[in-house]
């Protein structure tokens, strides 16, 4: 009787650990989805061209708004969207006192249509473009939220995040001369502000991914049943 | 001994050829790159390294028979343009406009902006005097 509450218990234990793992293994594994389900409208909307708005800066990094904005075109080209020469644009916006981001977000979308000729306007905001700095690791994180929307109906068409979190404690810094460590840090943390820009290429990558193709390219229209990593996306930005 | 070089040559030739990567859609060279640099050291040479490497883009992609990206032949054109090239200027607003149509709206108006400034009363410069989407109030203050 003795012997038979013991299996009793393992069995329970047993049991419990399998439901535990299903439930971490359900919480924790990303859930995947297909284009045609999570971005329905973009199919319905159909745009052909896209005008790149001024990125909106929420970093600490005043020079990111530039530099970033000569990372997007290229990358979204190949999604097979007419895509607006972005320097002739953001020149006009200029003119017009709207490459602020604030008072862009005051623009009816509609007016990118008549003024552009625009089908959607990408709206690209600079979450993070900062290096942290550890007592014995530092990181490098971009993240860009990119937000598609439609210029008839002012709805989201498409939205994803970028992030690239690049480790630069570059493995083993010890040795137990101070001076040194310090050096092998500064090295990698000077190193890592030229490379900022190929990382922000990696995040728009990342994050263009999961956008629908447009009419240029040889899969428009057959990649609804795409999958990717599903988000769980904030408001809106409007 | 010849021959077997030759036949040698020509195996990997076809080996390289079919393994070549599937046709790209696009040919941007070295864009994004240069246009960084003329962002980050704004300088007469940076900014001709980028206008070079458009005018790459257009020679590089007719030789391997691909589409010109968007947005190239109208950037090209804005060049020109500062140079005070208005033809050519014109001209590759209308290359623009023909590859792709979505362009009109906007090629349309750059073109009547350079022939704008042609007229006695300009400045020399092209301006964009009837943009107004709608600036928002804020801006007069």
């Amino acid at each position: 009787m003795f012997k038979r509450a013991v299996i009793n218990k393992n069995r329970l234990l047993l049991t419990i650990m399998v439901i535990l793992t299903g439930v971490s293994l359900s919480a924790c594994a990303p859930k995947m989805v297909t284009k045609g389900d999570k971005f329905p409208l973009l199919y319905q909307d159909s745009p052909s061209s896209i005008l790149i708005l001024p990125p909106m800066n929420e970093s600490t990094a005043a020079e990111a708004k530039d530099y970033y904005a000569t990372t997007i075109q290229e990358p979204l080209s190949f999604r097979g969207y007419y895509v607006f020469p972005y320097e002739i644009t953001t020149d006009i916006l200029k003119m017009e006192g709207i490459y602020d981001s604030e008072l862009m977000k005051d623009v009816p979308l509609q007016k990118f249509r008549e003024y552009f000729g625009a089908d959607a306007v990408l709206f690209t905001t600079i979450k993070k473009w900062n290096l942290s700095y550890m007592v014995i690791a530092s990181n490098l994180t971009i993240s860009i939220d990119c937000e598609l929307k439609s210029t008839k109906s002012n709805a989201t068409l498409w939205r994803y995040t970028g992030t690239v979190v690049v480790d630069l404690s570059g493995g083993n810094t010890g040795g137990g001369v101070a001076g040194l460590v310090a050096k092998v840090i500064v090295a990698a943390v000077r190193s890592a502000m030229e490379d900022y820009v190929p990382h922000a290429r990696t995040a728009n990558y990342m994050a263009l991914n999961t956008m629908p193709y447009g009419k240029y390219h040889a899969l428009y229209g057959k990649d609804r049943q795409d999958q990717f990593i599903e988000q769980i996306q904030p408001q809106s930005n409007q | 001994m010849n021959h077997l070089k030759l036949g040698l040559i020509a195996v990997s030739a076809l080996f390289l050829l079919g393994c070549a990567t599937p046709e790209k859609m696009y040919y941007w060279g070295d864009y994004s790159n240069t246009l960084y640099q003329s962002k980050k050291h704004p300088s007469e040479q940076t900014g001709l390294s980028h206008q070079q490497a458009l005018e790459g883009i257009v020679a590089e992609s007719e030789k391997r028979n691909l589409r010109i990206p968007p947005g190239v032949y109208a950037e090209l054109g804005y060049i020109y343009l500062r140079q005070n090239k208005k033809d050519l200027a014109i001209q590759n607003f209308k290359m623009e406009k023909q590859l792709y149509p979505e362009s009109a709206v906007l090629m349309e108006r750059l073109e009547n902006a350079v022939k704008r400034s042609d007229q006695p009363d300009s400045a020399g410069k092209a301006s964009f005097p009837e943009v107004k989407p709608n600036a928002p109030d804020k801006q007069e203050k």
